[in-house]
């Protein structure tokens, strides 16, 4: 937005201290100290638990709203892409002992092609038509995962998955993921990598092309725009990041049942983005871990707790359809209209 | 000054040596029972506004959704610049120098006036894919050549001052000319632009025609659908007659202002 400020300062020692000041690095920074800080004031297993989904589901989320939120295309495989990361990695890792690290990187990839496959056919679709595909595809992959026993050991489930091995990192002691909190570490840190990366690409002229996409197909390929290729491009990066939260959960949890990924799962990831709101790369975010802790925090109530849940979820759907972003954003904008006009008011 | 890159200028180069940028043949459409085209060809000079007229329903819509790729013709050949466009898609067909507006405004509603411009520049990008991910100098110096010219285009066509409103928000009239500045921003060679005058007022018409004989002068190619006989007689240089599908006649303002047949069609009278 303020491109020409940094250029016109000589000194680039000032140039580089007013870049990072802008406001984006800042946040990032201000994210990065968070993941930082949180396993250590929820020290207990049970929270830290509630963390490393919570992180999952903010990959999974910020990968759906790539997909949804900005090329307007309704992706409701996520379960789906999540159990192929997770089911992929895990047996690769189990049956033929590929290091982890590899697996991840295939799990991520398989995904990815997945949902290339998917969205080959299914991008002809629109709107209601692709979301009934995708969903389609959520239910065969669930039925596969469940009935194919002889790979997946079915509705018994795949037991004592081991976490990702020690990292060691130049002479520092080695860092063990069987702590719950470095776990954190590590796909809190990876969320936040994929963030960076999915702001990066929805700042540059893909996210407009994306966004031009959604907001019409005719005339945005009377521009040039091969709306096919990337409308593609955006459910493989969507489901390659799905991908990757499967092949951490299942790391995490130690333990793979299909059930993990029924096609609710896609629902609920839906409706973090959906709350948080959508097409804004933080939105997600929000949604997913408010969409994660309230459950928790409502256990104290009973079974209340899910009409609380189903309850706040529709409240926000009627009444702020751009989601607590745009709710933010529009006090904000309130705030500041008044803290404007107060002088102008007070004068005469 | 956007207009005017050598890709717009250079029409003659490609050209059939005729002068002529675009040519089409024996065009057939058929929608359902309906035939909505029936063997069009017609020929257009590099340089000069040509019109295309007739009544509602006379085929003028679907000539130029056949032209932009927005229809595949049953049958004929489209040649633009030496190439046969039938059966590219439209997106392609922006690639070779075409560009269009719509009759029914499809503007980027919810992006701003200046991003609107921007998504023009799409095929236009000057930079490696992975700058896209690592942003860096170049990164920037394309984003600002973008914005300068996406400003020079809103300047043009005088929407300066509504750069960051959202597209959603503009009077119609300045929508329509929104649209024409994110088709300029492709660097057309030839710019499609359906009833421009639909929904406008006399001021802004005016202003619309101003701005389309500028375009001329700086070596664009404009074809343009309207019914508004008096504003097509201001600026074209050759006008193309449909009535029913069918071409009816094509000439110079004056010759069609006095075919009697063209007069029947527009008053729904019989041909003497």
């Amino acid at each position: 937005m303020k491109m020409s400020s940094p250029a016109t300062i000589e000194s680039p020692l000032l140039a580089t201290a007013s870049t990072i000041l802008s406001s984006r690095r800042l946040w990032l920074v201000v994210a990065a100290i968070a993941i930082g800080l949180v396993p250590t004031v929820f020290s207990d297993t049970y929270w830290r638990t509630n963390l490393i989904i919570c992180a999952v589901n903010v990959l999974l989320a910020i990968g759906l709203d790539f997909v949804l939120g900005y090329a307007g295309q309704l992706n409701l495989g996520q379960s789906a892409f999540a159990g192929i990361g997770a089911y992929a990695s895990t047996l690769l890792i189990t049956k033929l002992g590929v290091p982890f690290w590899t697996a991840f990187a295939c799990g991520v990839l398989l995904a990815g092609f997945a949902g290339m496959l998917l969205s080959i056919f299914a991008v002809r679709l629109r709107g209601h038509y692709l979301a009934i595909a995708s969903l389609g595809f959520a239910v065969i992959t669930y039925q596969v995962l469940l009935n194919w026993i002889s790979l997946t050991q079915g509705p018994l489930g795949i037991y004592g998955i081991a976490p990702p091995p020690p990292l060691t990192i130049l002479g520092l002691p080695s860092i063990s993921f069987s702590n719950p909190a470095n776990f954190f570490y590590l796909i809190g840190g990876f969320a936040l990598l994929t963030y960076i990366l999915l702001d990066q690409l929805v700042r540059s002229p893909i996210g407009d092309t994306l966004t031009a996409i959604r907001e019409d197909e005719v005339s945005a390929a009377s521009l040039g725009i091969n709306c096919r290729r990337w409308k593609v491009f955006a459910f493989v990066v969507s489901s390659a990041v799905a991908g990757a939260g499967g092949c951490f959960y299942a790391s995490f949890v130690g333990t793979l049942v299909p059930d993990a990924f029924f096609i609710t799962e896609s629902f609920s990831i839906l409706a973090m983005v959906i709350v948080g709101g959508m097409g804004t790369l933080i939105g997600p975010v929000v949604g997913a871990i408010l969409l994660t802790v309230l459950p928790e925090l409502l256990r104290g109530i009973g079974d209340l707790r899910l009409i609380v849940y189903g309850a706040s979820i529709t409240l926000v759907v009627l009444f702020m359809p751009g989601g607590i972003v745009q709710a933010v954003r529009l006090i904000a904008a309130l705030l500041r209209r008044r803290f404007a006009n107060r002088p102008a008011g007070t004068d005469p | 000054m956007i207009v005017a890159t050598p890709s717009a200028v250079d029409t003659s180069a490609q050209g059939a040596g005729d002068g002529i940028l675009f040519r089409a043949d024996r065009l057939q459409k058929r929608f359902g029972g309906v035939q909505a085209l029936r063997d069009i060809s017609l020929s257009i000079p590099a340089g000069i506004v040509f019109a295309v007229i007739g009544p509602n329903g006379a085929g003028k819509s679907t000539l130029l959704n056949l032209m932009s790729g927005l229809y595949q013709p049953d049958a004929g050949k489209i040649i633009f610049a030496g190439v046969d466009l039938v059966g590219l898609p439209s997106y392609q067909r922006a690639r070779y120098g075409l560009a269009r507006t719509f009759q029914k405004i499809r503007l980027f509603k919810q992006l701003s006036v200046l991003e609107n411009v921007i998504v023009g520049f799409h095929t236009r990008h000057e930079i490696p894919v992975w700058r896209y991910v690592v942003h860096g100098a170049a990164f920037r110096r394309d984003q600002t050549r973008c914005r300068d010219e996406a400003m020079t285009l809103l300047a043009f066509v005088g929407l300066t001052q509504r750069a960051n409103a959202t597209a959603g928000s503009l009077s119609y009239g300045e929508q329509r000319l929104l649209e024409i500045a994110r088709a300029l921003a492709t660097a057309p060679r030839l710019l499609m632009i359906d009833e421009p005058a639909a929904g406008l007022n006399a001021a802004e018409v005016e202003a619309l025609l101003a701005r389309i004989v500028v375009l001329r002068e700086r070596g664009l190619t404009v074809v343009m659908v309207e019914h508004n006989m008096d504003l097509v007689m201001k600026i074209a240089n050759r006008i193309l007659v449909l009535d029913y599908g069918q071409h009816l006649f094509e000439g110079v303002p004056a010759e069609v202002q006095a075919h009697p047949g063209v007069i029947a069609a527009y008053l729904g009278g019989e041909v003497q």
